[in-house]
């Protein structure tokens, strides 16, 4: 590997960057088609009822409407991620399991058209009593959502490691919680969007997307078409978060409708519909027992943990799990039970979220902060002692490789004075700590891997082809700085074939943290093999070692001789020449227990490596309106090698908000089913004015699994800003909080509740 | 419902239709004339992706109609760079790292445009609070605030 | 998301304007910046048959000094007349609600008439079509029932001004001008407290001038919102004082604010005032924050505001 680095590592302006301030970067909304159809989507007006019939009649009778469907015109194909989670009609023909859910649809030359049509779509309904609650579904008698899960308890995962009861009763300190926090919403600033263009066999597709190759084989398996006619394309994507990874109604809506019209459609939802209709985060209940030795170590934990599903598994087992593991991945516990289940409710779509788990993270750091301070020990000092280090093994058997852990911790709180302040809290003021790891990848089968094209091109350019999807973290500009280091030509010599499921190969997506370790990786590999072909031509031609050709600027050359230099292009057309154009290839796994599963085997080794952070928040809290502010948020990442520092700093000041200040506003409000704030204005995304000073750290730990030493950039922070802020306002109240958000009423509520304790 | 004849001025062309009464800016914009980098986002006025400028003041193009903007001079996202240049905000947008999904970025863009023309040096608190007009869902504002000193200051400089 | 169909017709003067509304048998509607009245039209609760924009009629843009007042054009954007060079100096609770109104952008669209004849807003109107069919139509729709509050015999919607608290502080009154002639009203007088229909305006009336007497004024305004920009108020509380008089306005909370005279300025008097204030106002579970919190801040920010006030005129 090299270390004398070019183009890694540099604070390089993203290659996408350009299209976007222009205006000119095309989202799935901005495309038009010769004939295209305006596409829109009747929707269940009530949480749980039988469908009894559906009459698209009248709608196909309104001039100007091309096509109209409901779930009768599907095959009746169920989607899951996994095998034994495949509930989700997503044109239902028995029953509409939440508000919003999609009924019927039709396709016409002009949205107000379409609008008509679907006002005159009869639905015939036979309600049902529904259930909101998780802890009411999971009840004896409450209403069944799905046959085939009792109780609604749609995933339980059960993780037993160790001997929990007997370190409980052994522990010196043992202390019990419950936290509680309301679910989010992606509310990613693109409403989403599809356009399904059907012709001679093959069905093209446009959607934000987070990995077009599980998209298209979920479309190639409702659709029954085979695989290499359902083509998911390149396209820019206007924020993810985790709730672009599945495959969407809107995908079958669209794909049918264009099918049936023979004409291309193009379905946008509205801010409302993207709320309402498309994934949302699960709420959730963790309790979460800890026992703790004398000096601060953690002997056992005990969890249970309650996440409202919605009306269908989704990514269920994943949800259900992944707090769990990021927890387990950062703290060493010799004892732990978790038993996690995920209910059925009428609501809506749930899926993973880039800031999941809040309730179960934070409740966890602030209890730790709790009984450290109890035995005498600050919340810097008690992380340290249990905070995993390289070389040890989780509890469910994930060795750790490279680990800045314990550098973070250190970062962060030195340049907040974390310890000083923690100790001497003045009125309303406080200060906290999160901590959190992150496994870059985890076990998808063959699906967890990366593989990369890469092809010279005749005047000395390159052409990646990788099935690799930004969602605007910046993954495209990663790979191309990537291969303009290893190849020795400039970012703008690098051209980007991605995301397109017929150009591309496979790719395990943007959602599982994987596209630095494992995409990058595999793009790294392609270009080295395409570089050594070069450099064996160079050093043939130059007569020269091959061990003494370097590539640089567009350039081969001695590193002893410099004056003994060809132009890179030359060796391109030289390879032409022979008949071997430089082509190569790349692929990388990470060395993962493809073994594991979230439920029947729930050990063996997660992911190829593993980031960290540590977020510390500080908060004044105003004592007559319980409204907190934050004035200074830091933020330390074990990123390994951070490929664009700005681009990862930019991760992490997003994380700051999505996470951090998302803690003291954001969160979806129900009311009978029916979401009470589907909107920008309602729906609180922090803004500028909202956004603390911020610090962010970010502590390289050259992984040696990660391309040039990367690993993930940013999730830490997002998984653990939420702690900092909800450990701080601990801090400075003295008590711990039992629901998220923190919204100045809750905390008024904190407030009294300690004054009444006081009096 | 019979339409209505408009022209104004966008990105120094006359353009001229005939449109619906009920007609918003930003559908005009985006479907009659592929002035696709306004973004409806919320469609609602809530978030600011959709900002345009309108005689210099900056407005959410969904809230606005068309007839209303009718002999108007308009500057959209696709209108900022002059001769094969980009504008400072749109330089200083990149070089700072402000732009991650990008769905914001043209309204964000504008609302500070709309900022530097009758503010040429605004400190960093008025810059925050002019960019609390939008939503940007990504980025923590932190490099946006940043772009938009940075692009200040570059043009005071330059005179 | 798109606008369901209406004509649009530009307004040259006032006569005009009032004329075109008489052509519409009462079904066309004024528009200003349109910044409230677009998105209730997107969401099908307002479907009139014509647009009538009355930006074009520069009467309504100016702002001057008549007699004892400052005389205020409805279309005066809140940005200018925040910026205009009295307001800060004279009216400061005004110059801070029209500070504190939605964001920036915003402020340099909607106007100061629009944004005191805004419509009342509640979590569960301001929905789509679609959504409100499935909720059931609520008092305010035209149906027999509140969905926030079972039972209720009215209407619990929030009427969010920032701007008419400050305004109502300052004693300031309106000129209307409809189909029936001329009149100026006290800008208490505009508020029917009815959340259905909150304004006493007539069928056609138009808002063409607010008065208010230019004198020197202390003042401040205190809002309650979750983000520090774009948010409506929870709760606004504004208070004016001049010689040692003064008025607190309290609003964000039900459908028409709540009007005090303060005139007793010892700390029992203010805190009376506060807790008036916190025992009429009715918050109902219709917005982000919980009601119980809501109420409990009637008091709070109402102290608040008054001793900035007070503070101010020292
Ligand atoms: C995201 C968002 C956030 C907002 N936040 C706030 C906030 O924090 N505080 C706040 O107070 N408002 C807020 N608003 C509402 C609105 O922007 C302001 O109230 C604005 O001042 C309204 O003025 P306008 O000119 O746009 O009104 P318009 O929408 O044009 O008109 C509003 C109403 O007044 C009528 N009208 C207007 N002028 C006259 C006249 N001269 N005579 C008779 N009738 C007339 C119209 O027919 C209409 O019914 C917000 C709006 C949005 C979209």
């Amino acid at each position: 590997m090299k270390d004398d680095l070019n183009i890694v590592g540099k604070r390089v302006v993203r290659s996408d960057s350009l299209a976007k301030v222009t205006g000119r970067a095309r989202y799935t909304a901005d495309l038009k088609f010769p004939n295209m159809l305006v596409a829109k989507v009747l929707r269940s007006p009530l949480p749980h009822a039988r469908i009894l019939g559906i009459d698209l009649t009248a709608a196909l009778k309104v001039p100007g409407v091309k096509a109209a469907i409901s779930g009768f015109d599907t095959y009746g194909v169920k989607w899951g991620v996994f095998r034994y989670t495949q509930d989700h009609d997503m044109l239902p023909t028995d029953k509409v399991r939440y508000i919003g859910e999609d009924v019927a649809a039709v396709a016409a030359v002009d949205e107000e058209t379409a609008l008509e049509a679907l006002s005159r779509i009869q639905v015939d309904y036979e309600p049902l009593p529904a259930v909101f609650e998780p802890n009411e579904a999971m009840q004896e008698g409450a209403p069944q959502i799905h046959d085939a899960y009792k109780n609604n308890i749609n995933v339980h995962v059960h993780i037993n490691v160790g001997d929990v009861d007997k370190a409980m009763s052994e522990a010196f300190l043992v202390r019990e919680d419950t936290f509680k926090a309301a679910g989010e919403a992606y509310a990613m600033m693109e409403p989403y969007a599809v356009v399904a263009s059907y012709a001679n066999g093959f069905l093209d597709l446009w959607m934000p997307n987070a990995g077009p190759h599980v998209r298209a084989k979920a479309l190639s398996n409702l659709l029954k078409m085979p695989l290499n006619r359902v083509r998911v394309r390149h396209i820019n994507s206007g924020g993810a978060f985790g709730g672009r990874s599945e495959v969407s109604p809107g995908d079958l809506v669209a794909s049918l409708l264009s099918i049936k019209a023979g004409r291309p459609v193009r379905l946008a939802l509205s801010r409302e519909e993207n709320a309402t209709s498309t994934r949302q985060v699960h709420d959730m209940i963790a309790t979460v027992k800890t026992g703790m030795s004398k000096d601060g170590a953690i002997m056992a934990k005990d969890y249970r943990v309650i996440y409202d599903g919605g009306a269908y598994s989704s990514t269920g087992p994943i949800a259900t799990s992944i707090p769990f593991y990021v927890y387990e991945e950062c703290y060493r516990f010799p004892n732990v039970r978790y038993n996690g289940y995920r209910v059925f409710t009428n609501k809506g779509i749930r899926g993973m979220y880039g800031c999941h788990g809040r309730a179960f993270i934070a409740g966890n750091e602030a209890q730790m902060d709790l009984m450290g301070k109890e035995l005498g020990m600050d919340p810097v000092d008690i992380r340290l002692k249990n905070g995993l280090t390289s070389g040890e093994v989780t509890a469910t058997q994930s060795k750790i490789t490279s680990c800045g852990l314990a550098e973070t911790i250190a970062t962060a709180s030195e340049r907040t004075n974390f310890k000083e302040k923690w100790t001497k809290t003045s009125k309303g003021k406080g200060i906290g700590m999160g901590c959190i790891a992150i496994m870059c990848g985890f076990p998808m089968g063959f699906r967890s891997g990366s593989s990369c094209y890469v092809k010279m091109n005749d005047d000395g350019q390159a052409t990646l082809v990788t099935g690799l999807v930004d969602n605007g973290q910046g993954n495209e500009s990663m790979v191309i700085q990537v291969a303009s280091e290893i190849l020795g030509i400039p970012m703008e010599d690098v051209n980007l074939v991605n995301a397109d499921t017929e150009a591309t190969n496979l790719d395990p997506g943007a959602y599982s943290q994987a596209a630095a370790f494992v995409g990058a990786n595999a793009v790294r590999i392609a270009c080295e093999n395409a570089r050594k072909k070069i450099v064996a031509i160079a050093a043939e031609k130059l007569g020269v070692k091959e061990a003494d050709i370097d590539l640089r600027d567009r350039m081969a050359f001695s590193r002893k001789t410099p004056g003994k230099n060809m132009r890179i292009s030359w060796v391109v057309r030289e390879a032409f020449f022979r008949g071997d154009p430089i082509v190569a290839t790349g692929t990388y796994f990470p060395s993962i227990d493809f073994e594991r599963e979230w439920v029947s085997r729930p050990w063996g080794q997660m992911a190829g490596t593993f980031s960290f952070g540590t977020s510390v928040a500080e908060v004044r809290i105003d004592g007559q309106t319980g409204k907190i502010t934050v004035p200074h948020f830091t933020a330390a990442h074990d990123c390994g090698r951070p490929i664009n520092p700005m681009a990862v700093e930019g991760q992490m000041e997003g994380s700051i908000q999505q996470a951090g200040i998302a803690t003291i506003m954001e969160e979806n409000l129900w009311n009978k089913g029916f979401l009470l704030n589907p909107d920008l204005l309602e729906y609180k995304v922090p803004l500028a004015c909202d956004m603390p000073e911020i610090e962010t750290i970010i502590v390289s730990s050259i992984d040696p699994e990660g391309p040039f030493g990367a690993k993930e950039g940013g999730l830490t922070i997002r998984m653990n800003a939420y702690s900092a802020i909800a450990c701080a306002v601990a801090n400075a109240t003295g008590t711990l909080f039992s629901e998220l958000p923190l919204t100045p009423d809750r905390v008024l509520n904190i407030l009294e509740r300690k004054k009444g304790a006081k009096k | 419902m019979k339409t209505i004849k408009v022209s104004f001025r966008v990105n120094d062309e006359t353009v001229a239709f005939q449109v619906k009464p009920y007609e918003t800016l930003l559908e005009t914009l985006r479907e009659r004339i592929d002035l696709i980098g306004s973004k409806e986002a919320c469609g609602m006025g809530a978030c600011g992706a959709c900002t345009v400028i309108v005689d210099g003041i900056p407005l959410r193009s969904c809230l606005v109609l068309t007839p209303e903007v009718n002999g108007a001079s308009i500057t959209t996202v696709e209108g900022l760079a002059k001769d094969g240049n980009l504008h400072p905000l749109q330089e200083a947008f990149m070089e700072k790292g402000a732009v991650q999904c990008g769905f914001c970025t043209s309204g964000m863009i504008m609302t500070a445009k709309a900022l530097l023309d009758r503010n040429k040096k605004p400190t960093q608190k008025e810059v925050i609070k002019t960019m609390s007009s939008n939503i940007c869902r990504c980025t923590g504002y932190k490099k946006i605030v940043e772009a938009v000193e940075y692009a200040a200051s570059r043009r005071t400089s330059a005179g | 998301m798109i606008l369901p169909k209406f004509d649009y017709k530009k307004a040259e003067d006032i006569a005009a304007a009032i004329a075109l509304y008489e052509r519409s048998k009462g079904r066309a509607c004024y528009l200003a910046g349109g910044t409230d009245l677009i998105p209730l039209l997107k969401l099908r609760l307002s479907e009139p048959s014509a647009m009538i924009d009355l930006k074009g009629i520069p009467q309504l843009k100016t702002i001057s000094r008549k007699g004892n007042s400052l005389v205020i054009g409805p279309n005066v954007t809140l940005f200018e007349l925040k910026n205009h060079e009295t307001v800060k100096d004279y009216f400061p609770a005004l110059y801070e609600s029209l500070d504190a109104t939605s964001c920036e952008t915003l402020q340099m669209r909607g106007t100061i008439g629009g944004n005191i004849l805004q419509n009342t807003r509640c979590l569960l109107y301001n929905k789509s079509l679609d959504w409100r069919t499935a909720r059931g139509f609520c008092y305010k729709m035209g149906g027999e029932t509140c969905n926030v509050v079972p039972n209720a015999a009215a209407c619990f919607s929030n009427y969010c001004s920032d701007n008419a608290l400050s305004l109502l502080s300052l004693s300031a009154s309106v000129k209307l001008a409809g189909p029936e002639g001329e009149r100026k009203i006290k800008l208490e007088k505009l508020f029917s407290k009815d959340g259905r229909n909150p304004f006493t305006l007539k069928p056609g009336e138009i808002l063409t001038e607010f008065h208010i007497p230019f004198k020197r004024s202390t003042g401040a305004y205190e809002k309650l919102r979750v983000r520090n920009a774009i948010d409506y108020p929870l709760l606004g509380v504004a208070v004016s004082m001049i010689g040692g008089k003064g008025k607190v306005c309290v609003g964000g909370i039900g459908p028409a604010p709540l009007v005090y005279d303060l005139k007793d300025l010892s700390g029992a008097g203010l805190k009376e005032v506060a807790q008036q204030a916190r025992q009429e106002a009715r918050p109902v579970s219709n917005t982000t924050l919980s009601a119980g919190y809501r109420k409990k801040m009637v008091n709070v920010l109402t102290q608040r505001a008054i001793k900035r006030a007070l503070k101010e005129g020292k």
